[in-house]
């Protein structure tokens, strides 16, 4: 095994004493041991399968599907499960199987995008806020509190109704929403490692404050900040669904799945297949990602390393 | 046991002197069990008890108090409360009954002005009065029996003699039967009359406090009685310790199970464990060898 | 209560009211900034009646003097008229609302806590049986199905079910207004932040159990109920509390979807259609509304803190 001296970021899996003339035992980063660690996680497991079966749907939907998702009238309407429309057909005739492939390319879009625009704002943000303090961090502090009592539905039903319901505006509109909670975790873990001895050490031999924030205080805080993330993902796709249901998400005739659902909600009584096939769709994602998520929190956590 | 008697139960951490005290109560916690034998109190066989007899049993025939106050009481309870409840779980006193003897308890245990500290919760109480407070709650139904698992480690010095003080105040007056356990033997000389020696989970030597300490028989007990420092010790002599630590209870060395630390050690104590043989009057030991066969310069060796 | 619980509640409200204040004027201003005015949607005016509508509704004058009136206003509990239904009085129809939205709000905590509680303790008092995997399980897939979904079920389960199984007796239409049709919008509200509850129950009385004071209860005799209940739960709660501020507020969000799916004619639905009829005027006031209401929520639950945990003052 290589020798490497270990950084501020690399921790030694066990420590032994060992002569000098015998190699250090293998060490590993703490990416290495969590991904190990993920990988024992069967739930955790099942979840990546689960959201790699959707992505390449999702992807796949791109390029084909059995019928086109908008194609009206393949059968009679409301009809069953059948062999060549194994979902389907909904009030309009159209194939359910293949909408719920282009829904979940759109869950996808819009939980990553929101997820990742969300985090985006947040770190830069949470970085900032925590580390120089003043005027910033007193202005985010304050969002924060007020953001404890204003519902974030509300706000984005606002915002979609005046920035408009294109999928770029709906990711838009739930990250403005959602940023917030990934500052309020950036900042907290900011506050906490500015204090630690090796930014300290890295202050005393000069170096600047931005290099600082990029190599040694957030790389730190990465661990809960990509458990936050994963999160977000499910909890941005089920925001959309409920914008759909109200009427105010991802405009038809786009199968986005909540809007298939909200659409279908009118016959559930005589044709429940068109409002369950989205829903469990829906479910199993949100499950997946759950489950990926409770994985990597597990995972990082220093407490549970051998 | 006999009534109002006070037994001491000495040994190292691990050597099961806890356990023993929680297997009285049945109360092993799991996956311990109790795998067999007989526990009888005033003959009637603890292990094999219904559900409903333990219930009356626990808290009322025989009560236990624990090592750390501060953890040992509910914080979220308020003390009056706590010791009421205790009383009220039992058929002996009525709920009206119980209610008046809160504080008549909490002033037999010297704890000052008992009627604001009926009402306190225990982190308003200093870990002393904590301590207290948790005797009254064991003795609130008169039990026959008490056990203080540890109950003055987690004191300081000062306080460790006054509570000390008082369970031997209440045994003289109320005449509850005390089992003390410690692994300090001072504390057990001061306030036992009969002492019971555990190690590896087995009683290796037990006997009239006096009796044992002066002359004690098994080689363990004789260790620990030499490793007590003494104040008036010459400042360069070194600190006795007995060699080696205690074994894993999980994996026990063969014949008996103090050979790997024993200094008076023969060939049959390898093979053989030596079962518990009453070797003068009143006092049993588990050895094949016994101090009063060795030697007095083997004695003198310091390790 | 104590005196420091006392003044911690009054700082509280008068915090609670600024916030209202200040986020219904931040959305005030807000919607005032927009280009064109609120009537102007698809109604074809002639010029006179628009400007006696706008006049009616101080909408032609400049902003800052539209919210100090609104302010005045607002100062002895008047949120002003509807836009789109000229005549109605906000504040007596939002009051009406907020009751049903608050019965169903409590109802889906009654759900969470009773459900989230008692399956979190049963799963911890059978760690490591089939009881708690099945437990932990049902909580996962709890919270990962969305409330609506669960509404979705809990309609075909009872409304279609029931008719089906009965052969057309029994018709319960979903709606508002009768008591029995508070349970299944409740529990679909409720079931996700029970399956968050039983989480979290669980983990905290796997270590409330092991803690001395439970001991010291057994070696007292107590009956495994009351050691149960009074003893571990009792202490269990206080982390799981932490967590009810950010419940009751997510229960106030999702009632939006879940009174719209159910046609209840609460707070969230109120909101909904405002937004979509651009009755600006109402958007206000619900707004102003649930900025009080999460407050309040948040701050109920703030001061149960020193009831469960002795050792917290304020």
């Amino acid at each position: 095994m290589a020798t490497v001296v270990p950084t501020a970021l690399e921790l030694p899996d066990q420590l032994q004493v060992v002569g000098a003339a015998e190699e250090l035992p293998e060490q590993v980063t703490l990416w290495q041991d969590a991904w190990r660690r993920l990988k024992r996680n069967r739930l955790a497991v099942i979840g990546l399968v689960i959201i790699g079966v959707f992505l390449t749907t999702a992807l796949v939907s791109f390029v084909w599907t059995p019928y086109p998702t908008w194609r009206q009238a393949l059968g009679p309407t409301y009809q069953g499960p059948t062999l060549i429309h194994p979902l389907g057909l909904d009030d309009y005739g159209r194939d359910i199987l293949s909408r719920v492939m282009g829904g979940a390319a759109i869950a996808l879009s819009v939980g990553v995008g929101a997820s990742m625009l969300a985090s985006a704002i947040g770190i830069i943000l949470g970085l900032l806020a925590g580390f120089y303090r003043g005027k910033i961090d007193v202005l985010i502090s304050l969002l924060i509190n007020i953001s404890y009592g204003v519902p974030d539905l509300l706000i984005a039903l606002i915002l979609v109704v005046l920035i408009g319901r294109g999928i770029q505006n709906i990711i838009l509109a739930i990250s403005i929403t959602a940023w917030l909670g990934m500052a309020r975790l950036v900042r907290g873990q900011t506050l906490a490692l500015r204090e630690r001895e090796f930014v300290e050490a890295a202050r005393s031999i000069g170096t600047k404050n931005r290099k600082i924030l990029t190599r040694h205080i957030l790389p730190n805080a990465l661990g809960p900040i990509v458990v936050q993330a994963t999160y977000l993902v499910p909890a941005a796709i089920i925001f959309e669904a409920f914008l759909s249901l109200l009427g105010l998400g991802v405009p038809p005739p786009a199968p986005s799945w909540g809007a298939m659902a909200s659409e279908g909600y009118k016959a559930i009584q005589i044709a429940p297949h068109i409002v369950l096939m989205p829903c469990l769709a829906l479910s199993l994602t949100v499950l997946a990602f759950n489950w990926v998520g409770d994985g990597l929190r597990d995972a990082i956590d220093p407490r549970m390393r051998r | 046991m006999n009534p109002g008697e006070t037994l001491g139960i000495v040994g190292e951490s691990g050597s099961g002197k806890s356990m023993t005290a929680l297997s009285i109560l049945n109360l092993v916690p799991e996956p311990g069990r109790i795998s067999g034998g007989k526990i009888l109190f005033k003959n009637r066989d603890v292990v094999t008890m219904t559900s409903g007899d333990l219930l009356e049993y626990r808290g009322g025939d025989v009560a236990m108090i624990f090592q750390d106050p501060m953890t040992s009481l509910n914080p979220v309870l308020r003390v009056g409360f706590q010791i009421e409840e205790a009383m009220r779980a039992h058929s002996r006193f009525d709920k009206r009954q119980a209610k008046a003897r809160v504080i008549p308890l909490l002033e037999r245990v010297r704890i000052p002005s008992p009627k604001q500290r009926a009402r306190d919760f225990p982190f308003q109480f200093s870990g002393g009065m904590r301590q207290r407070a948790m005797i009254a709650m064991g003795l609130a139904n008169e039990p026959s029996l008490l056990i203080a698992d540890e109950p003055t480690t987690a004191l300081d010095v000062t306080v460790q003699a006054q509570i000390l003080e008082l369970l031997k105040e209440l045994n003289r007056e109320l005449g509850t039967a005390i089992i003390l356990i410690s692994h300090n033997v001072a504390v057990i000389s001061s306030l036992c009359t009969r002492v019971m020696v555990m190690y590896a989970g087995r009683v290796v030597e037990s006997g009239p406090t006096r009796q044992v300490f002066d002359h004690p028989e098994h080689p363990y007990t004789w260790s620990l009685l030499r490793s007590v420092p003494r104040v008036d010790e010459r400042r360069h002599e070194r600190l006795i310790s007995i060699q080696g630590m205690p074994p894993d209870l999980a994996r026990l060395p063969t014949g008996c199970t103090f050979h790997p630390r024993c200094q008076f050690k023969v060939e049959r104590c390898l093979r053989e464990e030596p079962p518990l043989v009453e070797v003068a009057a009143d006092q049993e030991a588990r050895c094949w060898v016994l101090m009063r066969n060795v030697s007095k310069e083997s004695q003198a060796v310091r390790t | 209560m104590s005196r420091g619980t006392l003044v911690y509640a009054v700082q509280r409200l008068l915090l609670i009211t600024f916030t209202a204040l200040v986020v219904s004027s931040i959305v005030f201003i807000g919607v005032h900034q927009l280009p064109g005015n609120a009537l102007a949607s698809e109604r074809r005016l002639n010029p006179a009646t628009e400007q006696a509508l706008l006049h009616h509704y101080n909408l032609d004058l400049p902003w800052p003097q539209q919210y100090l009136l609104w302010l005045e206003g607002l100062a002895h509990g008047n949120l002003g008229e509807s836009l789109v239904n000229m005549g109605t009085q906000i504040t007596p129809l939002l009051l009406r609302e907020v009751k049903v939205s608050v019965t169903l709000g409590l109802a889906a905590v009654f759900v969470t806590i009773f459900i989230g509680m008692s399956l979190g303790v049963l799963a911890a008092i059978r760690q490591n049986t089939w009881v708690d995997y099945a437990a932990s399980t049902a909580a996962v897939i709890g919270y990962s199905v969305p409330s609506f979904v669960w509404a979705f079920l809990l309609i075909l389960l009872t409304v279609t079910g029931l008719y089906a199984w009965t052969g057309g007796t029994i018709y319960e239409d979903i709606g508002w207004g009768k008591i029995e049709q508070i349970p299944v919008p409740a529990l679909a509200l409720g079931l996700p932040y029970a399956a968050i509850v039983a989480r979290l129950t669980r983990a905290s009385m796997l270590e409330t159990i092991r803690q001395d004071y439970v001991r010291t209860a057994w070696a007292k005799g107590l009956s495994a109920r009351v050691v149960i209940l009074r003893h571990a739960l009792r202490n269990a709660l206080i982390p799981v509390a932490t967590i009810l501020g950010p419940l009751v507020t997510g229960i106030i969000t999702g009632s939006v979807v879940i009174e719209f799916l159910f046609g209840i004619p609460g707070l969230g639905q109120e909101f909904v259609t405002s937004i979509l009829s651009r009755d600006y005027n109402i958007v206000i006031g619900v707004f102003t509304f649930y900025a009080a209401l999460i407050g309040l929520a948040n701050l109920t639950v703030d001061l149960l803190y020193p009831v469960l945990d002795p050792r917290i003052r304020y």
